[in-house]
């Protein structure tokens, strides 16, 4: 359980976190969604303790976080895959985790086998490890202490298609057993494909928040039939606004199952029907993003 | 001629191929009994720390190189003048290059949080920064005494090896003070170590002040007069010199007291005040 209250962090005159409340439940996978820039980080490096706050607060499990006894066995982070010593093995990163938290030095053998790595590589430095095998160590390090709370920035980053997939069986059964996940990425399909909440920030603020289906759904219907001309009609004698889309089919600003009521009143055959999908949300994710680069050029 | 056929199936993997993950993302199991309510003890973090100075590359060559250094020197001492030397001689050659370089691991003991990143990890699990502080800080100057203890061992081979091999009159005199003062040479340059590198947070800032420093200091010193008064007091060359004579004056250890609390102290308070402060990134 992650609470964070009202939280602002100002660098000068810059804002980077602006009033910002939510709560990350347990039991579920949250998403935390938005271009780079947008105080994701930020926001995690507060949650951990590693960056005050301006204003606010964060509590994780109740504390905040500095009051945590022995906190890597009550929250696994991973804030940046990179910062690991170059010149440390990989099992010496995880032997040195495990110490600290008094985990006894069998946990990093689970741990190494658990994220796919070899003997080998673990010996190796991490100097020599490619941006995969590093996200890799990090999410080993995270879950090294059995927490009941795992903060992850960009942890799908470096990952492979099949990665991705990985990662969200793996978070998908870390919550079942009652786990916190929150996870941070800027790539709204990985989020996509791995979350169950969504939380979605941009220039400090959050835009959108809400579970997948919640955000995923209002984008509309797109359907295709076997005379376009007949349903546009039909749906414009309902007074639902329709229109065709460039590529063909009609995009409909109505849920699929009254586009397929209209349509079965009119004896219109289908041949498509479905929702917008992820439309809404990567529209709104776009203009988010396309803020951010108009800003980036501007300064 | 027969055509050869290749199976479309049979890629090799390169032997450099990274492992790829699991194909089935296995839960990982439980650490059985209760989750702790009580902190990371300050030994423990102590042991981290202190191994944390010696797995790295950086931090193992570093030690390599100051052994390297003290066996060239011995050997030096030993052939030359028939190796007639007394044993606080010898003691000299063993500790002059502990003093020289261990304050860069306390230097590297704390930078390296910040140059390789690895604060986020460190004040992840300890966020309570002060005891993260002390224990580098601890762990450091226990690397010191073990070396100190190490170059007293040391210098007792060489010079008995003197006596037996090389047929000198032995000189195992040594006046409590200078032993003292050899002693407090390598653990106040490691305590000024950490504390540069708290202080500045960045390797090559921290080694080139802690280094550069002491020798701006006595070339400025020569050249202007009220610099010159202020080094008796600020100079810790200078000030631990009656140490290694073997007497002080009751204003020679006020000279000393006051560089020490310039150098040492000083910047280990406000590093470990700006430590516990610094935003980890």
């Amino acid at each position: 359980m992650i609470t964070v209250e009202r939280l602002t962090k100002r660098y000068g005159p810059f804002t980077a976190v602006d009033d910002v409340s939510f709560e990350v439940k347990p039991g579920l996978v949250t998403g935390f969604l938005g271009p780079n820039g947008a105080g994701k980080t930020t926001a995690m490096r507060v949650m951990a303790g590693l960056t005050p706050a301006s204003a606010g607060r964060a509590t994780v499990l109740g504390k905040p976080y500095a009051a945590l006894p022995n906190p890597g066995r009550h929250v696994g982070l991973l804030l940046d895959a990179s910062a690991q010593h170059a010149g440390r093995t990989g099992r010496e990163v995880l032997t040195l985790g495990a110490l600290l938290m008094g985990v006894g030095k069998h946990r990093v053998d689970e741990m190494v086998e658990l994220v796919g790595l070899t003997e080998k590589e673990a010996n190796r430095r991490v100097r020599n490890y490619s941006l995969g095998m590093r996200q890799r160590l990090g999410i080993a390090h995270a879950l090294l202490g059995d927490p009941e709370v795992l903060i992850l920035d960009e942890p799908a980053n470096g990952l492979d298609p099949a990665g991705i997939r990985w990662m969200r069986d793996l978070l998908r059964g870390y919550a079942n057993e009652g786990g916190t996940v929150l996870l941070s990425s800027h790539l709204l399909n990985e989020i996509e494909r791995v979350a169950d909440e969504i939380i979605v920030i941009g220039h400090g603020r959050i835009v959108a928040e809400g579970t997948k289906d919640e955000l995923l759904a209002g984008a509309g219907t797109y359907t295709r039939s076997t005379d376009d001309d007949a349903l546009l009609a039909a749906l414009a004698a309902e007074s639902v606004v329709a229109h065709r889309t460039p590529t063909g089919g009609l995009q409909v600003d109505a849920e699929p199952i009254a586009v397929g009521r209209v349509a079965a009143a009119h004896q219109i055959v289908l041949t498509e029907l479905r929702g917008g999908g992820s439309r809404g949300l990567e529209e709104m994710f776009l203009d988010l993003t396309a803020d951010a680069a108009r800003e980036e050029v501007a300064a | 001629m027969t055509a050869t056929t290749t199976s479309p199936v049979a890629a090799q993997v390169s032997p450099t191929a990274e492992s790829a993950l699991p194909t089935v993302a296995k839960v990982p199991s439980r650490i059985a009994g209760p989750r702790p309510t009580t902190g990371v003890p300050f030994t423990r973090l102590i042991h981290v720390e202190l191994r944390k100075m010696l797995d790295t590359r950086a931090g193992r060559w570093l030690l390599i190189g100051i052994g390297a250094i003290i066996a060239v020197a011995l050997t030096i001492m030993f052939f030359n003048e028939g190796g007639e030397h007394a044993f606080g001689e010898y003691l000299q050659a063993t500790t002059m290059p502990m003093a020289l370089i261990l304050p860069v691991v306390g230097i590297l003991a704390v930078t390296a949080e910040w140059s390789q990143r690895t604060g986020l990890v460190t004040f992840g699990l300890e966020p309570r920064r002060i005891r993260v502080a002390w224990a580098k800080t601890l762990a450091a100057l226990s690397v010191g005494v073990c070396a100190f203890a190490l170059s007293l061992v040391l210098a007792g081979i060489a010079h008995q090896s003197a006596i037996t091999f090389r047929g000198i009159t032995g000189d195992w005199s040594i006046d409590a003070l200078a032993l003292l003062g050899a002693g407090g040479y390598v653990l106040l340059g490691i305590a000024q170590g950490v504390g540069f590198g708290m202080l500045f947070k960045n390797t090559p800032a921290a080694v080139v002040v802690y280094f550069v420093l002491p020798t701006a200091w006595s070339i400025l010193a020569s050249m202007v007069s009220w610099l010159r008064d202020a080094a008796t007091w600020l100079d810790m060359n200078q000030t631990m010199q009656p140490l290694f004579e073997g007497s002080l004056t009751g204003e020679q250890w006020a000279h000393l007291g006051t560089s020490v609390a310039v150098w040492v102290i000083a910047p280990l308070a406000v590093g470990i005040w700006r430590l516990t402060r610094a935003e980890v990134k």
